[in-house]
């Protein structure tokens, strides 16, 4: 069974937020029918694990020999502009959602390396995109989430609104635990309005000084010699900024070269300067302290008395590891 | 407000235990482990209306400190409570089950701030203005900003997950938290989160905030920077009609907008709210709105334009734009204090928070304002309309027999309306004891069942905090032996 | 970080005693528990104690007024608020905290033994100038013939322990000091007691200032010594009202009433309430601190002078004493005034209290101690290497860390007879 719309053929019912109230009640009907035939399809014996675009399959190891394959429903349900939250299946892909919401000049800036990956893809290995200095963490984009939890129950987590603190933080204990503790089926993200204007600028100033000069700039890219730097907003703004870079050896470019997709080197803001003069081919995130590799990065060790309540977590919500065995995001 | 609030007398029985675990206590804290009449009393409550006496109190001054408290409550297997600056709203730091109450207010020092990681390390008691503050000459501020804010602490904004007006554009609470020492119910100490890009395993950070203390205690937190805007403009648009107000609310989002503030008062608010600041806000208008834009000059006085539109197009009566920072400081000054202000009408106040999509604001707050007729009391309406985030006020005084009923029915619907709009429970106060027992209202039976799964793991014992968020029964698991005592609900 | 502790573990927890609280219920009920005032109150501030704070005391004397009886504790919670009313002013409900507070002194004062008898002699002697200036004559010659630290030595023992901590944290006190002459009828200028006593160049500077707007100065009679400010403070309301008397007789006529000292500003304020004669309201109307006299005279001060060999004008932190800015609103005269001559900073701490509090300083020196640190840290912050404080109290607190705290006034004075020469 394939429930991932391709190109845009979305299910009927899409758009119908707007409509009657009759047309509200089947429409959440509908969307509670595609969660439920995914919980069933899930169940609750057999180990299983969720194939989106396969995009970052490697995240955490890969799934152990066996495992049954099963897919997230796909489609934009609910998209609300004035309220800024859209509703998605977790196995939409992000070109789906961009296309969707750019017909209203709203954005979810997830921006991960390859767009035909799935929101629940994205959010499940929890990597944030390029313009994260700007838009913050993935997590911070999203509102609620339904997930299929071990026992082939659907869990509901955070709420439906822009704001929100009922209960426990289950949505934000989601993104990054590569579906080890539950397999996402429906998200609620927060939207953003697409910035009037945009520019990259390369050149090979210093990053940092360049960081400290501007006001949220939405991206610093940067490789050793050379930076590239995105800035959004209100053109006039957009283009002042872009001005005061130029003493420093900026000049307007089309954008970054392809950001390195298999490693992801976490380290502090300030630790990356270190890094000037190392070999290799990298592109680090200044402000952020990510660099991203070429080659496969080792993971940080977490703490014995995290992992001790890491292990006990998996331990409770997933008792028979059965969910994506084989993957661990520590 | 009560009377002579918790002055309890413990039993016999109670007073031998408490007096053993109260031996151990000073052994660590010396006086600074209370147990008189006087201070647990005063330890008793928050800033909701809820009460009940804890067993000691205690003024940590180090993580250490806590540590040892947490490890000494182990063993007497007496629960234990982390308090701030005690102005919940929900009760979260209500003792219940006669707990230690371990007040954070003695640890208070701003540790390091690290320009270059645009993060601070703070002590859990450091007040939330105090830490903008000390960082405004560098240029930085801590972005959530509760209106309670010159008091609140650090501490109890991360245990709360707390917004505030100029969360709109810049996130809650948990969006600038980026690590966490904790001391752990087992009485462990550890680091949740980091400084670097992307911590590795489970968000357990993320847990951690708003989980309101059933988790453990922060002891430090590495809260992130964020740059002052080098443009703010704050208008202040009146409205004959509240619904006039809501809908311009949603007419400047709508627009592509995102103030970084968008915030409504209603005309009992404007009233108090004067009378007390003296801001010139227009005492004759159904409602106001102050909407704040920051950023860089451009975008921020082209959105003064949309602003402008919006507001001739939904007949705002006028358009003040404050002139200066000390008049924005007024203005300011006027909203963040509305709640206290309206003790000048009632002694007594009910506050609540839910949240509703922005498009049924209209909608609910008439549903209040009928709500609290039928029960004969006053609702005084201040919210952060931007993000739809209601906070009707319920003004009585409590020494009215029978009030307490009316105010509590009242607010029961008032949170069956939001839910029923498509809303939640809570913005921003958090679940606490206040509403404990609504979760129902928002989550299935299973649900509940699995963020207890997920409490328990941090406290198998159920000692951090117990009888907080999830209501009883949602579990048969061991942990729940405690219950809420009668008169809890003072 | 704030491991000052108002009380410790208060002693006697164990006794209790019958205490009449005449405060309405109302008035009681009034507090929210909202918080708001927690961070302007400076105790609250050094200790991080809820009882040490404006919400928890509000608490407390309700459940005393609930009870009709306190104890120990209660008394030492009481005792350890500074009445600086910083949380008056910040409550959004209107909390009539200083009301509240007074009744509970007079309470405490009239009904229980609260008032030490040390304390009570060295009030009633504020009351008698002769005594004050021969006592004072007396305290400089021992400060600096090293007798000061005998009677240091000697405050160890108990009975002396309180006199030798109020000597220790004094200025150097003149020993002979010329005195003031009159120039006039238009204005009356207050000299009061201590501040007559031990820093009378302050009067000299405020009268100079006064006459340089055109307008003569009349003084009081030695017998208008004492406002009656700390008796009030300390719940002895009735000896205010005697020196209230006392004060009103020798101040005659219609002119108004001109205050150099936030403190005694504050209490001669109030003499209309405390006396409830109409003669006495319209005594207070007439009062006012002398900042806002000259405030409303700005143009009649001589000009500025010009900048003297193109210097930097000097940087002036103004510290408001509280009985200025909380109680009388009526700190932003101050700066009216020394705007006009420098270039004035304002402290980052919205007001808070800096320790003084009358004899609050003496009484409890270690949390006004870290009350103060707060202030000091507050005035480094600014970079001002002058401090102006209006009020004696707050000068010789300040000044007793070496910082240089003057007199708005004096700081004027200075400049203007400066531009003379
Ligand atoms: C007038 C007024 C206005 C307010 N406005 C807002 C607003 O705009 N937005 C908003 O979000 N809230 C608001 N609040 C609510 C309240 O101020 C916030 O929830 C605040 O974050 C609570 O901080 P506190 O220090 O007072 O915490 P407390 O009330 O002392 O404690 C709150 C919770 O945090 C836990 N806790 C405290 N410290 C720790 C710690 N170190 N580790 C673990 N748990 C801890 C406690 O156990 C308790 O569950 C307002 C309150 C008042 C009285
Ligand atoms: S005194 Fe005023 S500010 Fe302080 S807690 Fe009470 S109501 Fe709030
Ligand atoms: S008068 Fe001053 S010391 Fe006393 S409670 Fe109020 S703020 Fe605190």
């Amino acid at each position: 069974m394939n429930r991932r719309s391709s190109g845009g053929s979305e299910p009927q019912w899409e758009g119908a937020s707007t409509g009657s109230p009759d047309a509200g009640a089947s429409l959440a009907a509908n969307i509670a029918a595609e969660v439920t035939a995914f919980a069933h399809e899930v169940g609750s014996c057999d180990p299983v694990t969720v194939v989106g675009a396969q995009a970052h399959w490697d995240v955490g190891g890969t799934p152990l020999a066996g495992t049954r394959e099963v897919r997230a429903p796909a489609g934009v349900w609910e998209h609300e502009p004035s309220e800024m939250t859209v509703r998605c299946g977790a196995g939409t892909t992000v070109a789906d959602l961009s296309a969707h919401l750019a017909q209203t000049g709203q954005m979810v800036p997830l921006d991960p390396a390859d767009d035909a990956a799935t929101v629940g893809g994205v959010l499940a290995c929890g990597f944030s995109g390029h313009r994260r200095l700007r838009y913050g963490h993935v997590r911070d984009l999203v509102l609620q989430t339904r997930h299929v939890d071990a026992s082939g129950k659907v869990v509901t987590a955070g709420g439906p609104t822009v704001k929100n603190v009922s209960g426990y933080d289950l949505a934000r204990l989601l993104v990054g635990s590569l579906g080890t503790l539950g397999l996402l089926a429906e998200v609620i993200l927060r939207t953003l309005p697409v910035p009037a204007a945009s520019q990259w600028l390369t050149g090979d100033g210093d990053p940092f000084a360049a960081f400290d000069l501007l006001y949220r700039p939405s991206s610093i890219l940067w490789n050793g010699s050379h930076a590239w730097i995105l800035l959004e907003g209100d053109p006039a703004d957009v283009a002042a900024e872009a001005s005061k870079l130029e003493p420093a050896g900026f000049a307007p470019c089309d954008g970054p070269p392809p950001i390195p997709a298999v490693g992801r080197e976490s380290m502090r803001p300030s630790d990356l300067r270190a890094l000037a003069g190392t070999g290799g081919e990298w592109l680090a995130e200044v402000g952020i302290g990510l660099v991203h590799r070429h080659e496969a990065v080792q993971a940080a060790p977490v703490a014995p008395a995290n992992a001790l309540l890491m292990d006990q977590l998996k331990q409770r919500l997933d008792p028979d590891n059965r969910l994506n065995p084989g993957r661990r995001p520590w | 407000m009560p009377v002579g609030y918790g002055r309890v007398v413990a039993s016999e029985i109670e007073g031998a235990a408490d007096a053993a675990l109260l031996a151990d206590l000073r052994g660590v804290l010396g006086d600074r482990a209370r147990d008189n009449d006087f201070e647990r009393g005063l330890y008793s409550r928050d800033g909701s209306i809820e009460g009940s006496s804890p067993a000691i109190v205690c003024l940590p001054t180090s993580a250490a400190d806590v540590a040892q408290i947490v490890r000494i409550c182990r063993q007497h297997r007496r629960p234990f409570l982390a308090r701030g600056s005690g102005t919940g709203l929900a009760g979260g730091a209500v003792p219940v089950g006669r707990p230690v109450v371990v007040a954070t207010s003695k640890m208070d020092r701003i540790i390091e701030v690290d320009i270059a990681n645009r993060i601070a390390w703070v002590e859990p008691g450091v007040l939330n203005l105090d830490l903008s503050r000390a960082l405004s000459p560098l240029g930085f501020h801590f972005a959530p900003d509760p209106s309670s804010q010159q008091v609140c602490s650090i501490g109890g904004n991360i245990a709360n997950n707390s917004g505030g007006p100029h969360c709109l554009a810049y996130g809650v609470t948990t969006a600038h938290v980026a690590a966490l020492e904790v001391v752990l119910p087992s009485g462990e100490i550890t680091v949740f989160g980091g400084v670097d890009a992307e911590p590795p395993g489970f968000d357990l950070r993320g847990l951690f905030v708003g989980s309101e203390g059933t988790m453990g205690i922060a002891t430090k937190a590495a809260v992130r920077l964020t740059p002052n805007a080098p443009t703010v403009r704050t208008l202040l648009l009146d409205f004959d009609d509240v619904s006039e107000g809501s809908a311009a609310v949603s007419a400047i989002i709508a627009a592509g907008l995102v103030p970084s503030a968008l915030e409504m008062m209603d005309q009992r608010a404007i009233e108090i709210v004067e009378a007390f600041a003296h801001a010139g806000y227009p005492t004759g208008a159904a409602a106001v709105l102050l909407v704040e834009l920051d950023g860089l000059g451009g975008g921020v006085e082209a959105g003064v334009e949309i602003v402008r539109e919006v507001a001739e197009r939904h007949h705002a009566g006028h358009v003040r734009v404050a002139a200066d920072d000390a008049e924005r400081a007024l203005l300011w000054k006027g909203r963040k204090n509305a709640f206290g202000a309206v003790a000048r009408i009632k002694p007594d106040y009910y506050l609540h928070d839910t949240v509703v999509p922005r498009s049924r604001l209209t909608e609910v707050l008439e549903k209040v304002y009928r709500i609290a007729d039928a029960y004969d009391l006053i609702a005084v309406n201040v919210f952060h309309a931007g993000d739809g985030n209601l906070h009707p006020i319920l003004a009585f005084d409590r020494r009215e027999p029978g009030v307490d009923e009316r105010v509590k029915a009242a607010g029961r619907d008032i949170v069956a309306a939001s839910i029923e709009a498509g809303g939640v429970l809570s913005g921003e106060h958090g679940i606490g004891l206040e509403k404990r027992d609504y979760m129902g209202m928002l989550f299935s039976t299973h649900d509940m069942y699995t963020q207890d799964l997920v409490r328990e793991t941090f406290d198998p014992d159920g000692l951090a905090n117990p009888l907080k968020i999830i209501p009883t029964g949602s579990r048969c698991s061991d942990s729940f032996h405690q219950h809420v005592p009668e008169g809890a609900w003072v | 970080m704030s491991t000052a502790s108002p009380v410790g573990e208060p002693s006697g927890t164990a006794g209790t005693f019958p205490l009449q609280l005449d405060i309405d219920s109302d008035t009681l009920a009034s507090c929210v528990a909202c918080g708001m005032c927690l961070p302007h109150c400076p105790t609250y501030r050094v200790t991080g104690e809820e009882s040490a704070s404006p919400r928890g005391r509000i608490a407390l004397m309700r459940d005393v007024a609930e009870r009709g009886e306190a104890d120990e504790a209660f008394v030492e919670f009481m005792d350890a608020c500074i009445q600086c009313r910083g949380c008056e002013t910040a409550c959004p409900a209107g909390v009539r905290y200083g009301h509240m507070m007074e009744v509970t002194r007079e309470a405490l004062a009239s009904q229980t033994g609260y008032q030490p008898r040390l304390r009570r002699l060295a009030y009633r002697a504020l009351g008698m100038p002769r005594l004050l200036g021969f006592g004072s004559r007396l305290l400089g010659l021992s400060q600096r013939l090293g007798l000061m630290r005998l009677i240091g030595l000697l405050g160890r023992a108990r009975p002396f322990r309180q006199l030798g901590a109020m000597t220790a944290s004094l200025p150097r006190v003149p020993v002979r000091q010329s005195p003031l002459i009159a120039s006039g009828d238009d204005v009356w200028l207050f000299t009061g007691c201590v501040m007559d006593a031990w820093m009378r160049d302050t009067h000299r500077a405020v009268q100079a200032v006064i006459e340089s707007t055109g307008a003569g100065v009349a003084l009081p009679p030695p017998r208008a010594s004492c406002c009656g400010s700390l008796h009030l403070h300390a719940g002895l309301a009735s000896d205010t009202r005697r020196l209230a008397r006392k004060v009103m007789a020798a101040l005659p006529g219609e002119a108004p009433i001109l205050i150099d000292s936030a403190g005694c500003g504050a209490t001669m304020k109030e003499y209309g309430h405390l006396l409830g004669t109409e003669e006495a309201r319209r005594f207070a109307e007439r009062v006012q601190d002398v900042h806002e006299w000259l405030a409303e005279r700005v143009d009649n001060l001589p000009s500025a002078a010009p900048g003297a060999n193109g210097s930097a004008p000097l940087q002036i932190a103004v510290q408001d004493p509280c009985h200025l800015r909380h109680v009388q609103q009526a700190h932003l005269p101050v700066r009216a005034v020394l705007s006009r001559y420098f270039d004035v900073v304002e402290l980052d701490d919205d007001g808070l209290c800096c320790g003084a509090g009358g004899a609050y300083s003496q009484q409890h020196p270690e949390v006004a101690g870290a009350v103060r640190e707060r202030k000091v840290a507050a005035i480094e912050r600014t970079g001002a290497n002058v401090v102006a404080s209006a009020n004696p109290g707050c000068t010789l607190h300040l000044r007793a860390v070496g910082l240089d705290v003057r007199h708005p006034l004096e700081i004027v004075a200075e400049h203007l007879s400066a531009r003379e020469a």
